[in-house]
């Protein structure tokens, strides 16, 4: 072994040091994946492909022959559901309108929410266990960039892209414990922080830090992001509050999140290329 | 070295590349959606190991390493970088402990995945712990399951790795 290193050590040092410096200045700096990623990321999307409906298939079947009782209840349940829905909808048409009359009476702006979508398939999920990463079928040829929110098909965010090639994207879900996202409590309008933990992230949650001392956050209280920066749109339903926790220090307080979107069982989800939203 | 020799280099090489992707893809195919309590058994970490084991020490490392950079391309992971700096350690270690500690088989197949496991997860805790979203208990806890979900792989591996090791090496 001495003598190997003594005779080889040095260059694979220098060989393996340089591999690493370039992969990760690449990845740092680069506004989409570097020549190398985006090849490879275009190799493996038919075979990523292949797998997915391979295993999405499979899926299927196990589904399909579930309990007939199970499905039962939850018509029933959904069918309350769409009831309820259906009376906050004509509630919220009633309030918009008189928003709208208010708003023209007081010379303010109209409220505006432009966003323009991408539709996209998942194509390969959670390839690590020490991330949680979806790649999409969309990139750089569809106007894809860094940074841009994912929402699922009922409008619940989903990621924001981590990395983008010519014709794939990867999505770091809400629980990545690289996730750092603004948020706001719908209910009281109290600006935190929706960040991931290695921890949660392994019971698909996430937590909400840097809550004031006075926060007062009840169990099923919706979380959306905030929209401060202008980074992301606001608004966007992140999850909802399951528990309040204090951290190890036994000072800080934060709130543990349940994602809205159903990240394991996500088939298509949008991608929000750009936004317009006055409030 | 003669052309030939060199060419049965490239040849055996390449058959360990082929073999790796198809192993990679087999189990994307059958074990992407298995989770076992709570993380999927990771097959990445055992292939270079494996080799490392049973091989020259300098082709196994740079099979290693360009194995790493090929992972570090394909695959997300806490830092851009993990599997480069990664693999080829864990090359190295195999490699000592089939030279030095056990004979290569399947014993020491499990002891140098052992070991890959424990160089790539090092690495990722440290990117974790700097960011500061983990603590050292859910890392130890992850880490711990993930070695025990993704042994039972060798299964498989070892035996076709081997197979290529003896021929040739006949």
């Amino acid at each position: 072994m001495r003598n190997f290193l003594e005779k080889y050590g040095l260059r694979l040092l220098i060989v393996t040091t340089l591999c690493a410096v370039l992969i990760s200045v690449l990845s740092y700096l680069s506004a989409t994946s570097g020549f190398l990623q985006n090849a490879v990321g275009v190799l493996t999307y038919p075979f990523r492909s292949a797998v997915t409906a391979v295993a999405g298939w499979v899926e299927d079947k196990q589904h399909y022959y579930k309990d007939y009782s199970d499905l039962l209840a939850e018509n029933e349940a959904l069918r309350e559901r769409v009831a309820e829905l259906e009376r906050d909808a004509r509630q919220a048409e009633a309030d918009r309108a008189e928003n709208a009359l208010l708003r023209e009476l007081l010379e303010l702006r109209a409220q505006r929410r432009d966003l323009v979508f991408e539709a996209a398939a998942v194509i390969e999920r959670e390839n690590t266990n020490w991330t949680s990463a979806l790649t999409l079928n969309r990139g750089t040829v569809h106007g894809v960039e860094k940074n841009d929110c994912v929402v699922s098909s009922e409008g619940y965010l989903v990621g924001v892209v981590s990395a983008v090639g010519y014709n794939w994207c990867t999505v770091l879900t809400v629980i990545d414990t690289d996730t750092e996202l603004g948020a706001r409590v719908f209910r009281t309008q109290e600006v935190a922080v929706a960040e991931g933990d290695l921890a949660l992230m392994g019971e698909g949650r996430l937590k909400l830090s840097y809550l004031s001392a006075d926060a007062q956050l009840l169990s099923g209280d919706v979380v959306t992001t905030s929209g401060l920066g202008g980074f992301y749109p606001g608004g966007l339903v992140i999850g909802t509050v399951e528990a309040v926790r204090t951290g190890d220090d036994g000072l800080a307080r934060y709130a543990v999140l349940a994602p809205s979107a159903h990240l394991g069982e996500l088939s298509e989800v949008f991608i929000v290329k750009e936004f317009d939203i006055v409030d | 070295m003669s052309p030939s020799t060199t060419r049965d280099t490239a040849v055996k090489w390449t058959a360990y590349g082929a073999a790796c992707l198809l192993l990679l893809f087999a189990h994307a195919l059958t074990l992407s959606r298995l989770r076992v309590w709570g993380v999927a058994p990771f097959l990445p970490p055992l292939l270079p190991a494996v080799i490392a084991s049973m091989e020259d020490r300098l082709e196994g490392v740079v099979f290693a390493l360009a194995f790493g950079v090929l992972c570090d391309l394909a695959l997300t992971a806490p830092l851009p970088c993990q599997y480069t700096l990664a693999f080829p350690l864990a090359a190295l270690l195999a490699s000592l402990l089939a030279k030095s500690v056990l004979q290569p088989g399947f014993l020491c197949s499990l002891a140098v995945s052992a070991a890959a496991f424990l160089t790539v997860d090092l690495i990722a805790a440290a990117a974790l712990l700097s960011g500061g979203h983990a603590a050292v208990s859910a890392i130890a806890l992850r880490a711990a399951r993930e070695l025990l979900a993704s042994l039972p792989l060798l299964l498989v591996c070892h035996p076709l790795l081997s197979f290529l090791h003896r021929k040739f090496t006949l």
